[in-house]
């Protein structure tokens, strides 16, 4: 355990180092070749973008990490307690999974606008849509985390006349937890995404609007200045879980030979 | 007092395929039947026909005199499975107070401490390890622990030495036999291994056919407690191969 924040500190370096040496290349190529600014802008020049106007990007993405907060607890709390029913009875299974797939199939880009229209300009549609694109793979997670629980465990906590919630709560709860997981590594960033686009379709601020008006107005460095705060952002939301992962799943074997 | 486990005339299917078919078998009290068979021969579902986890097509199914739910609702009943996984996220010492921990409304007659139990069966040192942290040997005995904390009259076991290397294997028999030794359960023991069967049973119940019946019943007349060197008697053999004949 204790040589992990080392290899969490040589990893951060690594990527580090490539993503200067992917910068200097660009640094050099825009300069030699004059590149125009609204084309690609020089990596300098956004580095300087967003220092000047830190303070933007900072207010902007404090309210898309509001968004895609809310969203991620909204819609991986309902795949969670959908997927809870779903292995509780096949019945429920078979009614609720096609719904899910329905979800699923919906393109976010299709009803983005169509929920802009309904529920206006403010944080609700965000968060409908950024809770909407991570419900069902936190649904799926959950249902085959939840239906994972070792079946001779199971025979054994039934024989001593455990009920269905003790089963849940002792037994298929911590089976899940490393799907849960991973599903909420994938969830966070797609939390994001889907706040961003739904900013894009209609929103007053946010780091999604900062990319539409940039676009509209050809201001490159704003763009990428946006586009690599989101980054930032998602990177600092997977490190945040794969630490509370480490910390929760401590008896699992692969957290402990990784 | 009547018998711990009775069957009378039990099939049951899976889908529409029959699995064991017309099964009489029947556990004295304080008595240690061996149910022997090849592997798929259906002696898990015999296992989980007595405890009440699959309901039989036909015949009755009794355990303590009564459904087999009752007796797991009053945490009579207890369980050691193959290659147990244990409760990964929890430390030996937990895993053990687990039955304690679950059907909270039954109070268990068992005197005996969980860490009590550990030294029992011989890991007290490991009490704060994790199952991942175990060899299988280890975890058959933290596995073992943790089915009798609640002192349970019936013990259904299910090849719980098939996982494990021939040393660990040995050492775990003699174990078993000691603890029977000084209380006598009533136990259901699963196993292929015929002299396994022999070493540790009264009686050994001979499981064959497609679907499955019981097709011979050898009572085991070695006397008890039975040594080590018990497989050296020709007695012993002669039961081995008693046994293996109706297997062949």
């Amino acid at each position: 355990m204790t040589a992990l924040p080392r290899r969490t500190l040589v990893d951060l370096g690594v990527a580090l180092v490539a993503l200067a040496l992917v910068a200097l290349v660009l640094e050099i190529w825009t300069s030699a070749f004059r590149v125009p600014p609204y084309l690609v802008p020089s990596p300098s020049s956004i580095a300087v973008r967003l220092w000047t106007d830190a303070a933007m990007f900072a207010r902007e993405a404090a309210i898309t990490v509001a968004e895609a907060s809310g969203g991620f607890v909204v819609g991986t709390t309902t795949a969670f307690v959908a997927a809870a029913l779903m292995a509780q009875s096949r019945f429920l299974e078979r009614t609720l999974f096609p719904i899910a797939i329905l979800v699923k199939l919906t393109p976010i880009v299709a009803v983005a606008p169509l929920f802009t229209l309904w529920f206006g300009f403010g944080t609700g549609p965000k968060i409908a849509i950024a809770a909407l694109i991570t419900f069902f793979p936190m649904l799926v997670n959950s249902f085959v985390g939840l239906r994972s629980a070792d079946a001779q465990e199971l025979a054994f906590l039934q024989t001593l006349g455990a009920s269905r919630s003790e089963i849940f709560r002792m037994l298929r709860v911590p089976s899940a937890l490393p799907f849960l997981f991973s599903g909420a590594r994938i969830s966070l960033n797609l939390a994001l995404i889907g706040a961003v686009i739904a900013e894009w379709t209609g929103a007053d601020r946010g780091l999604g609007r900062v990319i539409f008006v940039a676009n509209a107005n050809l201001d490159l460095t704003a763009l990428f200045g946006a586009v690599l705060t989101l980054a930032a952002i998602g990177i600092a939301a997977n490190a945040a879980v794969g630490a509370a992962e480490r910390r929760v799943l401590h008896w699992h074997p692969i957290v402990v030979t990784t | 007092m009547g018998p711990a486990i009775q069957l009378s005339g039990v099939s049951t299917t899976y889908g529409a395929t029959p699995v064991v078919v017309d099964v009489d078998l029947e556990v004295a009290a304080g008595e240690v039947v061996a149910l022997v068979g090849r592997s798929g021969a259906g002696k898990t579902t015999i296992l989980r026909l007595v405890a009440g986890l699959i309901a039989p097509t036909s015949g009755t199914v009794r355990l303590l005199g009564a459904a087999p739910e009752v007796a797991r609702r009053q945490k009579r009943l207890g369980l050691v499975v193959q290659d147990a996984r244990l409760h990964p996220w929890r430390t030996v010492l937990e895993n053990v107070r687990l039955p304690l921990e679950v059907n909270r409304t039954t109070q268990v007659n068992g005197q005996v401490t969980p860490a009590r139990w550990l030294e029992r069966v011989g890991v007290a040192d490991a009490a704060g390890a994790y199952p991942h942290q175990l060899s299988g040997g280890m975890r058959q005995r933290v596995a073992l622990a943790r089915a009798l904390v609640v002192d349970p009259e019936v013990l259904l076991m299910d090849e719980p030495l098939a996982s494990l290397d021939e040393l660990t294997r040995e050492d775990l028999r003699v174990e078993l036999l000691r603890m029977w030794q000084l209380k006598p359960r009533s136990v259901l023991y699963v196993t292929h291994d015929v002299q396994e069967a022999v070493l540790m049973a009264d009686q050994v119940a001979v499981l064959a056919g497609r679907p499955a019946r019981i097709i011979a019943n050898v009572p085991i007349t070695l006397p008890r407690p039975r040594p080590a060197t018990l497989r050296r008697d020709p007695a012993f053999h002669d039961l081995v191969e008693r046994v293996r004949a109706h297997l062949a």
